[in-house]
């Protein structure tokens, strides 16, 4: 529907159309946020052997992330007074805008997606990069060493990892032959890409919890060096606003993970077509999401010397040794 | 001149991006000539998804972000960030704006005089279906000399690297 409005005149009509469609995407982005902070909460909590936030909203805490986002909007709004006023402001919106940007490209299901775009994963990784303009901006802008240090750190991070976590996609760009997300889970009908790409999963999974900056790469905020990292200096909504960037993105990169290796929307055997795409795309992303969730609980975080050693010394050669192997199978066997 | 989607898209992207630049000239601080830097790099880029590059668009953005993030990390590393301004911009005598100015005016009226007779041929193409596939089919077939090259130019500046930053390692250890 939404390829037949994109064809279509230009008007209002189609203005308000897709202005509804992109709040409707974000209240749902929303909900998803508010829900996996809490899921990220009770699954630490379990692994801990504790419980988890279990007060407010009945047992399982269910309105405890609302209240806390609750109590984000209502807190005061500092800006330190020898900050540079104009980028500290702009550094949350430079980071949070592009993470809302690449869910437009992702296919929920064969129906649902926003933009069929021809270079659509390497839109994603374009886009995406862009975020960590608003980290070091943010980090930079607060005039605080802290701050710039995690801001200098997510930089050196996010540049090193994004090499690796872009050959680890090319076996699968290889094997699919586009670069288009719906082709790519076209081509994995007859067996899913973690099937046939093992080593770029792997290396994929890893650099991607970099890329989110997640607990065996937290070094951004690490809290026992850098306070909180970039955004010390922040509260209330501008706070916030870098955490569900944060969040955003996590959403984001589940969800390209469940279409580039677990074949989208699709089922995993074809007499199982009868139930809707939509359903087998959140079972493969919650699984997805319970495995980050699980990373997080459960690694402890690295030095950060050893942090680029490892992007550089063993992530990249390992890529680049699949995008040799998977050329290899593919003028062999396809 | 019809008033197209187009048409309106283009003059947003442009004047992000003009303004980007003149921000760049203007400003006082590094950081904050990166940030308009950015802006000017990422309307630039949609002015290629405007022309059917998409391809082009997309490693446009891909390849700045790294590098915009490094020139703003050396602009922080290497300048004092909180400086108060020093000189506000010199003023010249009267002749020399009325001659800058003349000179700005040359230009202008040069180069748009060479653009808007700059003959285009206007080959038709079918680019934008499948613009990556012809993207790299023209890559490796009509231009792959060239292309070659530039790859041996990157190794030699990627082995250049390595060396410049090798020798100062050596220099430490003999300390």
């Amino acid at each position: 529907m939404i390829q037949e409005m994109l064809q279509s005149s230009p008007g209002w009509f189609n203005f308000i159309f897709f202005f509804i469609f992109g709040l409707v995407l974000l209240l749902v982005v929303l909900g998803f946020v508010t829900y996996s902070i809490l899921a990220e909460r009770k699954v630490m909590g379990y692994i801990q052997l504790r419980h988890g936030p279990n007060q407010l909203g009945g047992r399982f805490g269910l309105l405890q992330t609302v209240a806390d986002v609750l109590k984000l909007l209502l807190k005061e709004d500092i800006i330190p007074k020898m900050a540079d006023r104009p980028m500290f402001i702009l550094a949350p919106v430079i980071a949070f805008a592009p993470s809302f940007m690449v869910l437009a490209t992702i296919p929920f299901t064969d129906r649902f997606q926003f933009a069929d775009l021809g270079v659509g994963l390497l839109y994603y990784v374009a886009v995406s990069g862009l975020t960590v303009f608003g980290i070091l901006l943010g980090g930079w802008a607060s005039n605080n060493k802290y701050s710039l240090l995690g801001g200098a750190r997510a930089t050196a991070q996010m540049i090193s990892y994004e090499i690796p976590l872009v050959m680890s996609v090319l076996g699968v760009i290889l094997l699919s032959g586009s670069l288009n997300l719906n082709d790519i889970v076209h081509a994995q009908k007859h067996g899913w890409f973690i099937l046939l790409q093992p080593i770029g999963f792997i290396v994929f999974l890893i650099a991607s919890t970099a890329e989110l900056s997640r607990t065996p790469f937290d070094l951004p905020e690490s809290e026992s060096e850098l306070v909180a990292g970039y955004h010390t200096e922040y509260t209330g909504f501008r706070w916030a606003f870098f955490m569900l960037a944060e969040y955003v993105y996590l959403f984001a990169m589940t969800a390209l993970i469940t279409i580039l290796f677990f074949g989208g929307w699709m089922a995993p055997f074809g007499f199982l077509d009868f139930i809707p795409g939509a359903v087998w795309f959140s079972l493969k992303f919650c699984v997805i999401l319970f495995l980050y969730l699980w990373f997080r609980s459960t690694f402890p975080r690295m030095r950060a010397d050893k942090l680029m050693e490892f992007a550089w010394k063993i992530l990249m050669p390992v890529a680049l040794a699949n995008i040799m192997l998977t050329a290899i199978i593919k003028s062999l066997f396809f | 001149m019809t008033l197209t989607g187009e048409f309106f898209a283009f003059m947003a992207l442009a004047l992000v991006a003009i303004i980007g630049g003149v921000l760049l000239l203007n400003l006082n601080k590094v950081v904050h000539m990166v940030v308009a830097l950015i802006f000017t790099f990422v309307a630039i880029a949609g002015i290629y998804i405007l022309l059917n590059a998409e391809f082009v668009a997309a490693v446009q953005v891909l390849i700045y972000s790294g590098a915009i993030t490094i020139i703003m990390l050396f602009g922080i590393m290497l300048t004092k960030p909180y400086d108060d301004e020093g000189e506000s911009a010199s003023n010249g005598s009267k002749w020399r704006r009325i001659l800058l100015f003349l000179g700005v005016v040359g230009f202008a009226f040069a180069v748009y005089v060479g653009i808007y007779n700059f003959p285009i041929d206007q080959v038709p193409s079918n680019l934008h279906e499948n613009n990556t596939l012809e993207v790299g089919k023209a890559l490796y077939s009509k231009y792959i000399i060239p292309f070659e090259f530039v790859s041996v130019l990157l190794l030699a500046s990627l082995i250049g690297a390595i060396i410049l930053a090798k020798r100062e390692d050596k220099e430490g250890d003999s300390k």
